[in-house]
């Protein structure tokens, strides 16, 4: 039995990083061919799906669940909030939107000094640094609970969509609504991440709702951070974005 | 190994700012007001994020 919230966080967190290393993939493909790319990112693959099946198997033995809870909520924080100060400022203009185009043209003229390994290495390096914010999510929501297969399936989903998506167009995906999809993983993840660590803190008092404090998590993170955006674009001119 | 850590954890300011909001979950759970916490945390969190989103 699918847990549909979990499937819906790994696959819209998974989307987001997947799109970002297609990206870099696709530039070296141009440089090296689609061959020594598709095998960079295999490669980087292999090691995700490695860290991913041993990480389950080191802590789903044997460790207490309050203490699990704990470590998972903590980086479910740090990846919570950084995702939703960054989704704030953009939607706030302080910072540009993300462009795949973009960074498309900077993977390109960073090939163009090197050669055949370097590209080889950028696209693994690449592959692997967006796949371990997925493998985070996925251990993450796949330890507690044991919802490993909900967390899963939603991030390979993901996989699966983007790289049919990125190879019927053969070029950047770039009306991926990515600062959207970020503040709603943001969201969902800062809302998942507070409840589990002040739960294993203070134990089953921490939250007088039980666990429909964690929708009124969602709701508040969510109206907090579309009222900062506002905030900050009516306390800062147009033009003062750095 | 730098990029690795960065993607792990998060940059300098938002190490802070989670250990800053784990600070406050132990304060107010040892000092026995874990129903202030409910709301005094989700607000921390929403400050945290304001303040990494405007550096």
């Amino acid at each position: 039995m699918l847990d549909w919230t979990v499937v819906t966080a790994a696959f819209l967190t998974a989307a987001v990083e997947w799109v970002e290393a297609f990206t870099i993939v696709l530039a070296v493909s141009l440089s090296i061919g689609w061959r020594g790319a598709a095998g960079a990112a295999a490669a980087a693959l292999a090691v995700l799906a490695a860290m991913t099946v041993a990480t389950g198997g080191v802590l789903s033995m044997g460790l207490e669940v309050r203490w699990l809870q704990l470590a998972i909520g903590v980086f479910l924080l740090l990846f919570g909030v950084r995702w939703l100060a960054k989704a704030v400022a953009r939607g706030a203009g302080l910072k540009a939107l993300h462009d795949e185009a973009e960074s498309f043209a900077e993977t390109r003229a960073e090939l163009s000094r090197g050669d055949r390994a370097a590209g080889w290495l950028i696209a693994f390096k690449g592959v692997l640094l967006e796949g371990l914010e997925v493998w985070l999510i996925v251990a993450a929501f796949g330890l507690h609970g044991r919802a490993w297969a909900s967390s899963t399936t939603g991030a390979l989903a993901a996989l699966v969509v983007v790289l049919a998506a990125g190879l019927a167009i053969r070029a950047p995906l770039t009306r991926v609504p990515e600062n959207a999809i970020k503040f709603v993983v943001g969201v969902m993840i800062t809302a998942f991440g507070t409840f589990w660590t002040y739960e294993a803190v203070a134990g089953e008092r921490a939250w007088p709702l039980g666990d429909l404090s964690l929708l009124a998590l969602g709701a508040f993170y969510a109206l907090g951070g579309i009222g900062l955006i506002g905030l900050i674009r009516r306390s800062r001119p147009i033009g003062a974005a750095t | 190994m730098k990029a690795f850590l960065k993607t792990l954890f998060g940059d300098a300011g938002t190490v802070t700012v989670v250990a800053l909001i784990m600070a406050a979950e132990v304060f107010l759970s040892v000092v026995g007001q874990p129903a202030v916490g409910a709301v005094l945390i989700p607000a921390a969190v929403l400050v945290g994020v304001a303040r990494l989103a405007l550096r």
